[in-house]
């Protein structure tokens, strides 16, 4: 072996994984958080359940244990362990598909369909079996923690794309309206609409709308007659 | 079983491979504390009985005798294993069985098992004492040297994180040697280090390689007085092995030294060379191995038993006047309450001690945020 070949290679590095430009592979956010962060455990006060808030509060985590589940998450929850029981399946929990819900971690006692069923309903991010061992929780806690960002962060992404897609579209209808009513090209519709938005200080969605909008009510016709385009 | 019966523990450090200077030194640590307890009458009359088996540096030959302890000698209690390899490959028999294992080394955290006790320290209770002496008096461009393992990749993400933390700070480089490395392998890093001039370098290098490397370092005039080679794992064992001319100057972060001065220190060490002559050297696993067979004896006596449901609430939570001071073990994360210490080799072999804690430190195994300034503990300045 040779070791100065690696310099100034990690353990990662060699491992193929991302390095910072000084190429120091900085502890993780997600584990940086672990001491800051408020873990709800909807548990029983049983072994599991105790073993469970021992070692939370083991890794630093601040925890608050509860049973039975409420309907309503309390505020300022990062995380919830949630035992799926088959005495409990049958609870309200909208709160955990709700948006910007935090990720919920499943503590199962059976693995039958029944179970798995109300794991994926309560849109679980992570399973943890029982019996609880202490050893595995911190990374199935980290990683149903970056599992949920990352499906947060992706739908704020498509929530934002969709809204840009639905504007092009109207943009596109709107230059069809004015290249038909004012025989002009693509580009001149295009140019009308952007010196409109500029002039109003709107946006280019809000000028295509407003076209669209105007132009129906002005191209109004009878029922059943055909509209002449 | 009759009254006198002995009870049997596991006893399971390694007497050979790259590893066995240190794991003789646990083990003999770990039969000192037994001849003591032996003499003294026992655990309520009944003397305990080691049952030693050598797993030779080996993680799967550790399981296996590990199995072998509980399933053929009837053994309760395990006492041993070093490197993080070799405690993880135990710890599935001892949970399996519903075992124990004291396990008296260093290690770098992030674990607990309900059934390990861990005596050496966590990274909260030597590395952070160790990266502000070095960056304080020192400087904080360091170079990472290590065995090839997960101890030193993990210690060298908490020392670099702690000392990248400081102004003017740097890594050098990082890089890694096989665990039975020799001198050879060494040459090409200590020419790097001459030439990169570190403040100082970070040495994860364990077993019988840390020779190798300090000596390599000698004899390429490099100076400690400058440029120190500062360590979590090279003890006085290590120091003799190199001789004292390689390790002179090079520094140490541990709960225990030799040099530790105090009437219980040197009554145990002169106790230890009577029984087991002067070939096996002391040192803060030593140390460690010691103080925990006698927190097993004093708790197995209040138990009445070594099965680990009415022991275990014996043990923690224990205090006990170690060596190195009172420790105490504690109930939340069964780690160890221990002194940091920070020791300067001497022309003798022996760590000056340069600072120490007054106080235990709390252990702390998931310390994710080690930071350099926050230093929780006032280690005293005997000489800085």
């Amino acid at each position: 072996m040779q070791p100065t070949d690696r310099r100034p290679g990690t353990p990662q590095t060699r491992h193929g994984l991302s390095v910072s430009p000084h190429g120091v592979p900085a502890t993780p956010s997600l584990l940086k958080d672990l001491r800051s962060l408020r873990v709800l455990l909807l548990h029983p006060e049983d072994n599991d359940g105790d073993l469970l808030r021992r070692q939370l509060q083991r890794i630093g985590c601040q925890v608050q244990a509860v049973w039975p589940p409420r309907p309503q998450l309390p505020e300022g929850v990062d995380v919830v362990f949630l035992a799926v029981r088959p005495d409990s399946i049958a609870l309200d929990y909208s709160w955990a598909c709700a948006e910007g819900a935090p990720p919920v971690i499943a503590v199962v006692t059976y693995e039958n369909p029944t179970i798995v069923d109300a794991v994926l309903r309560v849109g679980a991010k992570g399973v943890v079996s029982s019996p609880v061992r202490s050893f595995g929780l911190l990374s199935s806690l980290v990683l149903a923690r970056k599992i949920g960002q990352e499906i947060q962060a992706q739908a704020r992404r498509i929530a934002k794309l969709e809204t840009k897609l639905a504007g092009q579209k109207r943009i596109a209808e709107a230059k069809t309206i004015l290249m038909q009513t004012r025989g002009i090209h693509e580009d001149g519709a295009y140019n009308l609409i952007r010196d409109q938005a500029m002039a109003k200080r709107v946006n280019m969605e809000e000028i295509a709308t407003a076209i669209i909008n105007a132009n129906e009510i002005l191209s109004f016709r009878p029922a059943g007659q055909e509209v002449k385009r | 079983m009759a009254i006198s019966d002995p009870i049997r523990v596991g006893v399971l450090f390694s007497q050979s491979g790259p590893i066995s200077t240190i794991g003789t030194s646990q083990m003999q640590g770990t039969l000192l504390a037994i001849d003591e307890i032996n003499e003294a009458g026992g655990i309520d009359g009944r003397p305990i009985e080691p049952v030693v088996y050598d797993p030779r540096s080996d993680p799967a030959t550790y399981a296996r005798l590990a199995e072998r302890m509980v399933s053929v000698d009837g053994v309760k209690v395990i006492f041993g294993c070093y490197m993080s390899s070799s405690r993880k490959a135990v710890i599935p028999i001892v949970e399996k069985w519903n075992r124990l294992l004291f396990y008296p080394t260093l290690y770098e955290g992030f674990e607990f098992s309900p059934n390990v006790i861990y005596t050496g320290a966590a990274p909260n209770q030597n590395s952070v004492q160790l990266a502000r002496y070095m960056t304080s008096n020192f400087g904080a461009r360091v170079y990472l040297v290590g065995s090839d393992y997960i101890y030193p990749y993990e210690s060298n993400r908490i020392m670099r994180e702690l000392v990248l933390q400081h102004p003017d700070s740097a890594k050098i480089a990082e890089c890694y040697v096989p665990l039975d490395a020799t001198e050879a392998d060494f040459t090409k890093i200590v020419n790097d280090i001459r030439d990169s001039r570190p403040d100082f370098i970070f040495s994860t290098v364990v077993g019988d390689s840390t020779t190798a490397f300090y000596r390599a370092y000698a004899e390429a005039g490099l100076d400690p007085r400058v440029m120190p080679i500062a360590s979590l794992t090279t003890s006085e064992a290590e120091v003799s092995q190199m001789g004292r001319h390689a390790a002179a100057g090079h520094i140490t972060a541990a709960p225990y030294f030799q040099s530790i001065d105090s009437p219980l220190n040197l009554r145990l060490l002169a106790r230890f060379r009577r029984r087991f002559g002067d070939h096996v050297i002391p040192n803060l696993c030593w140390e460690a191995a010691y103080l925990q067979m006698h927190v097993f004896a004093d708790a197995m006596a209040r138990a009445g038993s070594d099965e680990i449901e009415p022991l275990l609430p014996q043990i923690l939570g224990t205090e006990f006047d170690a060596p190195q001071g009172r420790i105490r073990i504690e109930p939340s994360n069964h780690h160890t309450w221990v002194y940091p210490r920070l020791g300067r080799v001497d022309a003798t072999g022996q760590f000056t001690i340069l600072q120490e804690s007054l106080r235990p430190v709390r252990p702390d195994p998931y310390l994710v945020n080690l930071a350099l300034g926050d230093w929780a503990v006032n280690l005293s300045a005997e000489e800085c």
